[in-house]
């Protein structure tokens, strides 16, 4: 393949594509359209972050300034855990607006993430949001169908097809350079959201202490590119494998509809029908199932945990809990959380394996699926996929139990074992306690993370695009120059 | 004596060339040679091999068995090689209309590796008869005869030591039907072996040197052009197809 015969045919491609009046609406539309969906998503994603900011300073100041009382009290009072949202979310919203913001963590409890913005928000969201990676992967291919299918179809229908392989270019040269051209028709859509997200990115205060997302960014350029080449070389293959262009156009927008709306479709139908997922109020009922056997920890009678106490006073030669050298009520407990806790976390581990393996039949089709490989690769890496929510609530739930146990540490060490009850002015500990336990800080999954897990989205968009390569180059015998 | 060498080398060689369809056969046993600086003309009805022949040369078509041949190269072999020697005109040349006609013409040379000055590629056109004044208005207002002038400058500007053509006459009034004769007489004194399928006999009588005649597949008739007259060469055609 000569380079510069690839130049001249994409440069014919691109020139004559941008003289059409209808090209430059389109382009004119469609960055409008790109423009809008950035700067007002970056505007919702900074009023987000500045309410988050607000509350979780909020939050934190009245556990700081909470008075002197009884450690589990405290742990009963609670803390709220906020979602943040990645800088770069304003770029591809994903699930972002479906998914809980806030989650109230409490001692014996695994409270669901609440407040999504489509809990909150009127029907409008219903009406779907339109995110700039969603303008990318759906609209975008779309258009470039539109320039592409003729690009060979209608040279080989008005004759220059066999003027132009005369001239001793060869069908692999033809079909990478209308690519091309096509592929940088493309651009003057891309190039500009890109330069306006990278400016939005800049100027986002939080990019300072976060420039994860800027490297992500760049992946999912990458991305997006390679993703915008297969969609223009799949266009400029179908115009040369067809007959006609009639033939060519409706076979790429059958691709397009088979792609983005029936294959994604069945796969999640399929998924589902696979690993059905119990509902909210069987799992919660499984879990309260399992936790009323373990017996109430707020008990230090309860028969559950006679095995522990036998042990206990026989581990301290005593005949009576009251002569413990601890707090015995605070270490039932400690005991009782974990024991909660760690059902809790089997059971959700067992609700999160059938999420993933939903999710996996669909990150399968994205094996043969590009739009499907953009799609989950543009969402994970702008922080707003599932994976991603799930590690925000692994941290609040690892948060809680961390704060459910040092308040329990709390009364274990510092409240006499002889105390009753908790409002007396012996079960009262001093509030600087409550200062030295830390603020809870939501950090985004590392790229290892990411990679692992769309690793059959990347994957998928090499196959693709080295197989259509390989396509090109290899059956060029098979295409007809009239 | 260098001349002498250019007029005895073949340039176009056709060797048992056959094409089937299934049962069909469009092509059958075709032997021919045409010498640099000659024109030989295939005449013949539709559907008798004479576009299947310029196909096969042209490598669109892979022959079912035998071999076309461009400067000793074979086509099937090394399809971009012989190219490079080749110039095609078909009945209507194709161009991009919203091109000027320097702008195909550039268009069409750079992709053949040739580059041009605007000076150039103007002299081009010139040469193969198009009028200075037609030279930057687009194509889309070309008549017929003019795309055809335009094809031959593509092949002007290639070099082209081949030129095939499939009835590039046909539909031009006479006087651009001449003008095109002309130019073909000018080329092939310049040495470029052209082999030109028609259905216009006096035409053919005139400029080629050679005339074959085809029907259903078969070369039935090769004549010497200055061996007969053209209303001789029209009653021959009648009798053979």
């Amino acid at each position: 393949m000569r380079f510069s015969v690839l130049k001249i045919l994409s440069r014919q491609v691109y020139r004559s594509t941008i003289k059409k009046r209808s090209t430059l609406w389109l382009i004119g539309i469609f960055n409008l359209m790109l423009g809008f969906a950035v700067v007002s998503g970056y505007q919702i994603l900074t009023t987000q972050q500045q309410i988050v900011d607000k509350y979780s300073q909020q939050v934190r100041h009245r556990w700081e300034k909470s008075p002197d009382k009884h450690p589990h009290r405290m742990a009963h009072y609670g803390y709220v855990a906020f979602r943040q949202k990645f800088p770069l979310s304003f770029f591809d919203f994903g699930m972002n607006s479906y998914v809980g913001n806030a989650v109230f963590l409490e001692a014996h409890r695994q409270n669901t993430v609440n407040f999504s913005e489509a809990s909150l928000s009127n029907g409008l969201l219903r009406f779907g949001e339109i995110s700039a990676g969603l303008i990318l992967q759906l609209l975008l291919p779309l258009v470039i169908f539109f320039w592409g299918f003729d690009l060979i179809s209608a040279e080989r229908e008005n004759g220059t097809l066999r003027i132009l392989l005369t001239q001793g270019i060869s069908w692999p040269e033809l079909i990478m350079g209308k690519c091309l051209g096509l592929f940088s028709v493309s651009l003057t859509i891309f190039v500009p959201v890109v330069v306006i997200s990278l400016i939005l990115l800049f100027s986002n205060g939080a990019i300072g202490d976060n420039w994860q997302s800027l490297g992500y960014f760049a992946i999912l350029i990458v991305g997006y590119l390679v993703y915008l080449l297969i969609v223009s070389l799949l266009a400029v293959f179908v115009s040369a494998k067809s007959n006609t262009s009639k033939s060519a156009l409706t076979k790429l927008i059958g691709f397009w509809l088979f792609f983005t709306l029936i294959l994604p479709k069945i796969s999640l139908v399929i998924g589902q029908n696979l690993y059905p997922s119990p509902s909210k109020v069987e799992f919660d009922t499984a879990v309260e199932h399992e936790l009323l056997a373990q017996g109430d920890s707020h008990n230090p009678n309860d028969p559950h945990f006679k095995v522990l106490k036998d042990s206990l006073l026989q581990a301290y030669g005593v005949d009576s809990t009251h002569k413990l050298p601890f707090n015995y009520g605070g270490y039932v407990m400690r005991e009782g959380e974990r024991l909660s806790a760690e059902t809790y976390k089997r059971h959700q581990a067992k609700l999160v394996a059938i999420y993933q393996k939903q999710q996996n039949v669909v990150r399968l089709t994205a094996l043969c699926n590009p739009f499907m490989a953009i799609k989950n690769l543009s969402m994970a890496l702008s922080g707003t996929d599932y994976a991603t929510y799930h590690d925000f609530e692994n941290q609040a739930e690892a948060y809680r139990y961390k704060l459910a146990q040092t308040m329990n540490e709390l009364q274990i060490k510092l409240i006499s074992n002889t105390t009753k009850g908790s409002s007396g002015k012996q079960a009262i500990i001093n509030r600087k306690h409550w200062a030295e336990f830390p603020d809870f800080s939501h950090h985004f999954p590392a790229f290892i993370l990411v990679f692992q897990q769309e690793k059959l989205a990347i994957f998928s968009l090499i196959i693709w695009i080295s197989g259509l390569y390989f396509l090109v180059t290899l059956s060029s015998k098979h295409f007809k120059a009239f | 004596m260098s001349k002498l060498f250019i007029v005895n080398k073949y340039m176009l060689t056709a060797k048992n060339l056959t094409k089937k369809y299934g049962e069909h056969i469009a092509l059958h046993n075709l032997n021919l040679t045409i010498e640099a600086g000659e024109i030989f003309a295939l005449l013949g009805q539709n559907g008798a091999g004479k576009t299947t022949t310029i196909n096969c040369f042209l490598g669109f078509v892979e022959p079912s068995s035998g071999q076309a041949i461009i400067n000793d190269i074979s086509v099937t072999q090394n399809t971009a090689e012989t190219k490079k020697y080749l110039a095609y005109i078909p009945e209507t040349v194709m161009l991009y209309g919203n091109l000027t006609g320097i702008e195909n013409l550039e268009f069409f040379s750079q992709l053949a590796g040739f580059r041009y000055s605007k000076e150039e590629l103007s002299g081009f056109l010139s040469k193969a008869g198009l009028q200075t004044t037609a030279h930057s208005q687009r194509v889309g207002g070309y008549s017929k005869g003019m795309r055809q002038k335009v094809g031959i400058a593509i092949a002007i500007a290639k070099k082209a030591k081949v030129l095939l053509l499939d009835e590039p006459t046909s539909g031009l009034d006479p006087k651009a039907s001449n003008e095109f004769s002309e130019i073909l007489k000018e080329l092939s004194q310049q040495g470029t072996a052209i082999l030109m399928a028609t259905h216009d006999i006096f035409r053919a009588k005139e400029v080629a040197h050679r005339i074959g005649i085809m029907k259903q597949g078969h070369l039935v008739s090769v004549i010497d052009s200055r061996d007969i007259s053209a209303t001789e060469l029209e009653q021959l055609y009648l009798q053979m197809v």
